[in-house]
């Protein structure tokens, strides 16, 4: 690593089962192109890669490996010479990787996979670097200057995958305006019916101050009802008894500000709750850059499983192509 | 049975349902959510992937490529209604004692800096926090705070923060606070806050809204696992565990971190068998037997 751009951390498909302690599950936020990139390599789909956010590095490489570049579209250079994202290609001893981005660029996450993975020691069984937990990824913090990361030795018919690429129809596109579904519910005592229908009908803008732990959007006002805070709950508007937070869960911490949850969430608190985004599209939302607008459509969960399983037939698909 | 009100639950997104026991604090809503969540997690279903019990609440994930979430939401009902007896409820758990110091000049400061947050208070965290509880003696208010035994009824926020209930008083005598306006940027690590009616110590350095009162001596989450406490975990508190707070004063604050630093201090801790249907029946009294020679 000789220039860490803005924030390059290592990520993988994220820590299970230690939720309930505190810990969140991390992993890469837009898990969907992050997928891609380890399935044209021929890698499992969840081996540790680079995440890179919105500020390119670059990276030297002290061995012959094969690597592609996902995600967000950037300006990829191999020793100076512009490469293809979405296309696996070799890399020599000494060579320099650069990834860098035009100014009205879309998307945040950029990933870079290598064959057979990153491989930073796991911690809580991921290797997903988590900052504020102070652990995983490399010496838990993002990379910076002088870094040298661990990577695989080329996993067997590596060389072989070179050239492949991924088709058009399975690149995800991203836009400055999202849709998203989201299951509405959990604090329907606390937000007024005239909330939740502003808050459907109105688009909303992704505030400068959003990160890996949550996005916080402006928009519409969205009125509580006139409900007693209960006991416990510290007694004001938009506070309810603490509870454990859903990955994507949309917070209404006041009436003017919604907040919603990625992951590297806080994972409980006592704000009021007035739905879930669907895992398939937390990819697309995490693409979303500030000043970017969201639309949320309400979805039941038969439809939030049907949407699941499409993204997940796609990918099938996919790997049945690259095969 | 206990005499709760049905749980409402909701599916959230497409991976978890959100059970809400009841909407206010009680422990005997601790209670049913830590029985629950034991009892699922004995049973090891496939396609389960978290089992998370909250305050008064829990929480499932799930793959639904594995497990139906109507299938999962009917299963859960039937383990909701036949766990509400509060026989089943009995836990095994520890008592662990935390030493802290009240009053510090550390969180003092913090409060001071971070006033503009906090409905502008002018005092201390401290002070406003043990005014609002109708303590005009500092003494009294800290021995309302440290004398009875605290419940961990949660975890969660950042790695290892426990949210603690006091046991054994009735409820208008719980000490209760505000959460900041806006949350703090910066919390000092180990610094103990009340917020609700709960109380948390901040594992590491964060964000945070409760009203700061003091600092533990002693950590609550080391990832390095020098300390005998953490030899298993590396998390001190488990749903369930009681925290007895213990008063100290700035030197024994300075011995004990001292002894923390050299990792050799031995946190006082005794196993123990909670039964909630003895709780529930003499609250106090079970109790002060619980605690006898603690």
């Amino acid at each position: 690593m000789i220039e860490p751009g803005f924030i390059a951390t290592i990520q993988d498909g994220g820590r299970n089962g230690y939720y309930h302690l505190g810990v969140p599950p991390c992993g890469a936020a837009d898990k969907l192109s992050f997928q891609i990139g380890n399935l044209l390599l021929g890698n499992p789909p969840f081996s540790a890669g680079l995440e890179i956010t919105l500020a390119g590095p670059t990276v030297v490489f002290e061995k012959s490996t094969v690597i592609t570049v996902t995600g967000a579209p950037a300006n990829v250079t191999l020793n100076g010479k512009q490469m293809a994202m979405w296309e696996v290609f070799k890399v020599k001893k000494g060579d320099a990787l650069s990834i860098s981005y035009s100014t009205e660029a879309i998307g945040v996450f950029t990933y870079m996979c290598v064959s057979g993975g990153i491989t930073v020691p796991e911690i809580l069984g991921s290797r997903s670097t988590y900052t504020l937990g102070d652990f995983g990824g490399f010496l838990s913090r993002k990379l910076e200057n002088g870094d040298a990361v661990p990577i695989s030795e080329p996993l067997p018919g590596a060389f072989n995958r070179v050239g492949k690429s991924v088709e058009n129809p399975y690149i995800p596109s991203f836009s400055n305006k999202v849709d998203v579904h989201a299951v509405m519910g959990v604090s329907g005592n606390e937000i007024s019916d005239e909330g939740i229908t502003k808050f459907l009908n109105n688009e909303w803008e992704v505030k400068l101050e959003s990160n890996r732990v949550a996005y916080r959007f402006d928009g519409e006002t969205i009125p509580y009802k006139d409900y007693e805070p209960p006991f416990g709950s510290g007694n004001s508007a938009g506070g309810v008894v603490d509870f454990a937070y859903p990955i994507g869960a949309i917070l209404v911490p006041n009436t003017e500000e919604v907040i919603l949850l990625l992951n590297d969430a806080t994972v409980g608190g006592g704000f009021v709750m007035a739905g879930t985004v669907i895992s398939p599209d937390l990819s697309y939302l995490a693409q979303a850059r500030p000043g970017s607008s969201v639309r949320f459509h309400a979805v039941t969960v038969q439809q939030a499983t049907q949407l699941r399983l499409e993204q997940k037939k796609q990918l099938n698909d996919l790997v049945e192509q690259l095969q | 049975m206990l005499s709760l009100p049905e749980t409402r639950f909701d599916f959230c997104g497409d991976e978890y349902i959100f059970a809400q026991i009841t909407n206010d604090m009680s422990a005997e809503s601790n209670f049913k959510a830590i029985a629950i969540t034991n009892e699922l997690r004995r049973r090891n279903i496939p396609g389960i992937i978290e089992i998370y019990p909250a305050n008064a609440s829990y929480l499932v994930r799930y793959d639904p490529e594995v497990l139906s979430p109507f299938s999962l939401l009917d299963y859960l009902k039937e383990i909701d209604i036949t766990k509400s007896d509060e026989s089943e409820l009995n836990m095994k758990c520890k008592i662990v004692e935390i030493p802290i110091w009240y009053d510090d000049p550390v969180t003092k400061e913090y409060s001071i800096r971070f006033n503009e947050r906090n409905k502008e208070i002018t005092e201390s965290n401290f002070d406003f926090v043990m005014k609002l509880n109708g303590f005009k003696d500092k003494d009294r208010f800290i021995d309302a705070h440290s004398k009875v035994p605290h419940l961990i009824t949660m975890l969660g926020f950042t790695p290892g923060t426990a949210w603690t209930y006091p046991l054994g008083i009735p409820r208008e005598e719980i000490i209760r606070a505000p959460k900041y306006t806006s949350p703090r940027t910066q919390t000092p690590k180990l610094a103990i806050g009340i917020g609700g009616a709960f109380s948390v110590i901040y594992p590491t350095q964060s964000p945070g809204s409760y009203q700061l009162i003091g600092m533990s001596a002693v950590p609550v989450y080391e990832h390095q696992q020098r300390l005998e406490a953490f030899k298993d975990s590396i998390f001190l508190a488990s749903p369930g565990d009681l925290w007895k707070y213990r008063t100290i004063d700035e030197s024994e604050y300075r011995s004990i971190t001292k002894e923390v630093e050299d990792g050799t201090y031995r946190y006082k801790m005794k196993d123990v068998h909670f039964s909630a249907e003895e709780y529930i029946r003499k609250e106090e009294k079970y109790l002060s037997e619980l605690m006898e020679d603690f």
